[in-house]
């Protein structure tokens, strides 16, 4: 009878968990009426205490808010911040908010966040930091008293959006007023805004504008965890502010427990009766509600990793009680082949072996939002009552680590791979590979199965390889990356001294060493390090410095207005779609905008078909008819919007050549060598090989290209680095063109030896003989 | 070092007077491969090697071929590091900016009390199928344990078949040793019954001496086993020879058949009076106790010989010595070790 009890309330609170509407991550997808302060009720039981505390926080004092005073505050009637009266709903939310882990440490925090500046705070996913705390930050912070903000950096736009919603909701307010987010090329905020919820990059970008962030009482940066390049910059940049401004509070919050490391970093020296004492920032550290989870190794290595999680997951729905399985694969080929296969066999296995229905769902960055809600969909139920029970199966990226909380996970089947991005300096290239993810990385998927109920994780690996092969942490992305768009950022942020910024994993030499090399030869710092006028100018545009130079230099090319688009439409995932089940179709459909030139013009042709008046009828359809993703499009017509905007405050004149002009396409693949001169191949030979110009390194057209091979030179905008490499995105230049417009890149008195140097030299001559004939004349 | 060199190439010309420098040119002479004047290429060659240039260029080099060298390219770019090339990293102009910011070769960027900071970027693997974590390694292993167990297999092999070598070689040496001993045995066996036989005639009619050691035809069995082997063996050999000779004589018919009708100066001329070749009587027949004998090991047969002769004629067959008396007292012992 009692334990009958136990699981229907356990069911009832789970059912509760799932509840999508409820989940922060998916605030934006609900459409809800909380913010419609009409239709609330009960209004009246608070209406006759209401009028008499206007405001409920004009007696706080700031910096000295207790729980007990925040909690009074947050039970109303009125809402604090906007003084209107609170709606039914919002008390609802402040129900379960209540239930959340942290609010039991509600004062401990903020006795904490008094007594220092700077606060290294740890919960685990579904402790409920990222929304709550803010809020613990703003009763006690008051900003709207003293006309500053609260920040909250998220590394993903979908969840500073999300989650922002969600805190808007749980505030009673509307979203974009006194809760509001700020993602590039999106900014939904206002006047009244007091939290913003912001991604780490746009932080970092409006310290750019105002280096002590003086708009900003408390800076939170969450997730830290994930040491994303935006936020490792914040962070050296915030031990700088931090002693220019003593009356910045700063909360670093992470979801791992090596939280030692900040709390490292952020050591301050103080002096105390002539004594300087060291001493780190302190840790509050909140459990998140997890239960425990049993992990299993394989005996032996797997010879297909692939191959083997398929099976794992069709013997756990064959024999394992209740229960969803979260599967983790690199990448969207990888996942959607797996999704097809494990439905087809699992059809077979309900047909055959009487399983329980099964539904599987893909997981990826790339996935349009509606799809990517269904993961929350609850499982099958049983095909017949008291069958064998249905469950739900999603295959996902590492994004379903960390950023995601899906509910109702027992299963969890990690393989131990990821795709991660990779830079090395030596040649150059940054691309995306499959990599051992790390231990740390290891343990928090295997988490993700003790999230209802005690789970199982079955790693696809040996315990001694999970030991000896595995990293400890997973590289932080600065030593991933190509730095030169962050060095660039930096020198306008004023940091001069680049090489010895304290930041908490410095990469190395040879990074920092490229980035300022390739800022040289784009002309945006000069040979002092110091930033140029073109510096100047392409730090104001959101954009890797190639493309900003590209875009500056496209007036001198007489096709700004194209550039324009074609930056936007680089800035944006794949516009071309090509489903596997229609692979010739979409083929066929690309070809209509193909430009036998390249890649750029054919992009730019699909672009300008998109915004023609025909396809402006019915952009869906048009989109759907020419295997065009429309999403993508939109967002590039949104990119190219507020790009167009700073083109327009920097001055930059936005021209067009006739469109019947001759040099029409020529201009526009010249204006292209003005930013990706040091992307360049050459053919070899007479395969279908080439070679990079300087680097040296042998690759081949991506199969996706328009471009013939018979080009011998190309302009690329992406190396893709497998077991073949490929170039991605190209257009056929001319040699002639890169002497002309990257004459500092391409001398030939320090090119090394070789047949492109032989090629140019050639090229060099000819363009004299011209000169020399056109002399004569 | 470099300083030196340049001091010797730059001061020379200046330095030292015109006519020393025959003498200077002398102690430094390089020799030169001895000038082949450089024979003109015809039309046709150049023309060849032209083409043969171009095919070379133009060849598409097998996938496998191009794909090792795209690794070994990579590979090698991937492992250079930008630094460590002074003449090039002197060119750079990132380099440079960093130098003016106060950085050193070998040092790492960021804050000094970070001591954990990286000085090499990270390096870059391509994964090229599915195999999941620790395969690799325990593909690497599992190679290593082959290679390890199999020169552990033909360490041992080898060790067997030096053992085998040995004691072939051995065996060879001691069958050659006990024929020798046979040799020896069967003689002083013949002049002991030729003595014997001498004596007895003596004894009847003084004869004297002259008398031809007649074919054996005692009986095998009759004779010692332990040197039997060697008379088998010389019979056999004997009637093969004298069967061969036979055939070859005896054009078509059977060497034994007597032919009535045939002369006797034909006959002769033919060589058939000779007395027909009759071989020892129990030639033919099974010898089970040589068989037995001759299963023995040659060191235990060779044993048994040699205390035969030492019992028998007090002969040592490793001193080479008949001795005086059966004690044999100046004789170091029954084996050849005791001999050396």
């Amino acid at each position: 009878m009692g334990e009958k009890d136990v699981t229907s309330s356990k069911k009832a609170k789970s059912l509760k968990t799932t509840d999508p509407s409820q989940n922060p991550y998916l605030s934006h997808m609900y459409d809800t009426d909380v913010n419609g302060y009409g239709n609330a009720y009960g209004n009246d039981n608070y209406c006759g205490n209401g009028h008499s505390e206007e405001n409920t926080l004009a007696h706080f004092k700031r910096h000295a808010t207790t729980a007990e005073q925040a909690y009074k505050a947050e039970d109303g009637p009125n809402n604090p911040f906007t003084s209107q009266p609170l709606t039914k709903k919002y008390f609802k939310i402040l129900q379960t908010r209540r239930d959340l882990p942290v609010n039991k440490q509600r004062q401990e925090f903020l006795d904490m966040f008094h007594s220092t500046q700077i606060l290294v705070f740890v919960g685990e996913t579904g402790s409920g930091k990222t929304t709550q705390i803010p809020q613990f930050v703003l009763y006690d912070d008051l900003p709207h008293l003293y006309g500053k903000l609260v920040a909250c950096t998220q590394p993903r736009r979908v969840a500073a959006m999300s989650v922002a919603q969600r805190v808007a909701d749980e505030m009673d307010v509307r979203l974009g007023e006194e809760v509001g987010y700020s993602i590039r090329f999106d900014d939904k905020t206002g006047p009244k805004t007091i939290l913003k919820y912001m991604t780490d990059g746009m932080l970092l970008r409006e310290a750019m504008h105002d280096r002590d962030l003086t708009r900003y009482s408390c800076i939170i940066l969450d997730e830290a965890h994930e040491r994303t390049l935006a936020t490792d910059i914040l962070m050296g940049l915030l031990k700088e502010v931090a002693l220019r401004r003593p009356d910045l509070k700063i909360v670093i919050m992470s979801a791992t427990l090596d939280a030692q490391k900040f709390q490292k970093y952020f050591t301050i020296e103080k002096e105390i009766e002539r004594r300087t004492l060291r001493i780190e920032a302190p840790l509050l550290a909140v459990p998140g509600r997890t239960h425990p989870v049993e992990i299993f190794y394989t005996q032996d290595p797997e010879k297909d990793y692939v191959e083997a999680a398929l099976r794992t997951v069709l013997q756990i729905h064959a024999t394992e009680p209740e229960g969803d399985i979260l599967l983790f694969l690199t990448g969207e080929e990888e996942i959607e082949d797996a999704c097809r296969k494990i439905a087809l066999e699992a059809d077979e296995m309900i047909r055959e072996a009487d399983a329980g229905p099964l539904r599987v769902y893909p997981l990826y960055g790339t996935l349009p939002p509606a799809q990517q809600q269904k993961i929350f969909d609850p499982a099958p139920p049983p095909s017949r009552p008291g069958g064998p029970p249905g469950r739900k199966v999603i295959v996902g990226t590492n994004i379903a680590e960390t950023s995601l909380t899906i509910d109702g996970i027992v299963y969890v089947v990690d393989p131990g791979f990821s795709k991660q991005k990779v830079y090395n300096p030596r040649i150059r290239v940054e691309s995306l590979l499959v990599s051992p993810i790390s231990k740390a990385s290891a343990q928090q998927r295997a988490g993700r199965a003790g999230r209802t109920r005690p789970g199982k994780c079955f790693r696809l690996y040996t315990e001694a390889a999970f030991k000896k092969e595995l990293i400890e942490q997973t590289y932080p992305e600065i030593l991933r990356s190509n730095l030169a768009n962050t060095v660039l950022e930096l020198k306008k942020l004023g940091v001069d001294d680049l090489v010895h910024f304290d930041l908490m994993d410095p990469p190395a030499p040879e990074t920092l060493m490229r980035a300022l090399e390739e800022l040289n030869y784009l002309a945006c710092l000069d040979d002092n390090g110091d930033l140029t006028r073109l510096g100047q100018l392409a730090s104001e545009f959101p954009l890797d410095p190639a493309l900003a130079v590209m875009l500056i230099s496209s007036p001198e090319f007489y096709c700004s207005n194209e550039m324009l688009s074609l930056t936007a439409l680089l800035s944006v995932p794949q516009i071309f779609v090509r489903p596997a089940s229609a692979r010739k179709r979409a083929d066929d459909m690309k070809a209509l905008f193909m430009h036998p030139d390249g890649d750029h013009l054919t992009m730019l042709n699909a672009y300008h078909a998109f915004k023609g008046p025909q396809a402006q009828a019915d952009p869906k359809g048009f989109c759907h008819q020419h295997f065009l993703s429309l999403r993508a499009l939109q967002s590039a017509d949104n990119v190219r919007m507020q790009l167009k905007r700073i083109m327009e405050k920097s001055e930059l004149e936005l021209v067009s050549t006739d469109f019947n002009d001759k040099e029409y396409y020529t201009n526009i693949r010249r204006a292209l060598i003005a930013g990706f001169f040091m992307q360049i191949a050459k053919k070899d030979g007479t395969g279908k090989t080439y070679k990079t110009v300087k680097d040296d390194q042998s690759v081949l057209l991506h199969p996706s290209t328009g471009l013939s091979t018979d080009s011998e030179w190309v302009v690329y905008n992406e190396f893709v680095l497998t077991t073949k490499n490929y170039v991605r995105t190209v257009t056929s230049v001319k040699a002639e063109w890169l002497l002309d417009i990257a004459p500092i890149y391409y001398d030939l008195d320090t090119f090394p030896k070789g047949d492109i140097k032989t090629a140019l030299q050639a090229a060099e001559k000819k363009i004299q003989r011209r000169k020399a004939m056109k002399g004569g004349r | 070092m470099l300083k030196l060199v340049d001091m010797d190439t730059a001061d020379n010309p200046t330095a030292n007077p015109p006519e020393d420098e025959d003498e200077d040119d002398y102690m430094k002479m390089i020799i030169t491969e001895p000038a082949t004047p450089k024979e003109k290429e015809t039309y046709t060659q150049i023309r060849k090697r032209k083409a043969r240039e171009a095919e070379e260029r133009g060849r598409i080099k097998p996938k496998a071929e191009r794909e090792a060298e795209e690794r070994t390219a990579l590979e090698a770019s991937l492992s250079a590091s930008l630094l460590s090339d002074p003449e090039l990293a002197s060119k750079n102009k990132g380099l440079a900016m960093m130098a003016k910011m106060g950085f050193k070769a070998g040092s790492a960027l960021g804050s000094k009390d970070n001591v954990g900071a990286r000085t090499e970027p990270i390096g870059i693997s391509m994964k090229e199928d599915r195999g999941g974590i620790g395969l690799d390694s325990e593909k690497k292993r599992k190679f290593r344990e082959e290679v390890e167990w199999e020169g552990k297999r033909v360490k041992a092999e080898e060790g067997d078949y030096r053992e085998r070598v040995r004691r072939e070689r051995e065996e060879v040496r001691l069958e050659g040793q006990f024929a020798a001993a046979m040799r020896v045995a069967e003689r002083m066996d013949g002049e002991r019954e030729e003595t014997w036989a001498f004596e007895a005639r003596e004894d009847e009619e003084t004869t004297g001496w002259g008398k031809k050691r007649s074919i054996s035809t005692k009986p095998l069995k009759q004779i010692n086993v332990l040197w039997r082997d060697l008379v088998r063996k010389r019979e056999e050999k004997e009637r093969d020879c004298r069967m061969r000779y036979d055939f070859q004589q005896s054009f078509s018919r059977l060497p034994t058949y007597d032919d009535p009708n045939e002369d006797a100066d034909n006959k002769k001329a033919m060589g058939k009076t000779q007395t027909q070749y009759v071989p020892v009587e129990d030639l033919e027949e099974e010898d089970p106790e040589l068989d037995r004998f001759n299963a023995l090991e040659p060191a235990e047969r060779l044993e048994r010989l040699v205390k035969h002769l030492r019992e028998e004629y007090s002969y040592c067959f490793w001193c080479k010595y008949t001795y005086p008396d059966k004690e044999m007292d100046e004789c170091p012992g029954l084996t050849e070790e005791e001999h050396d």
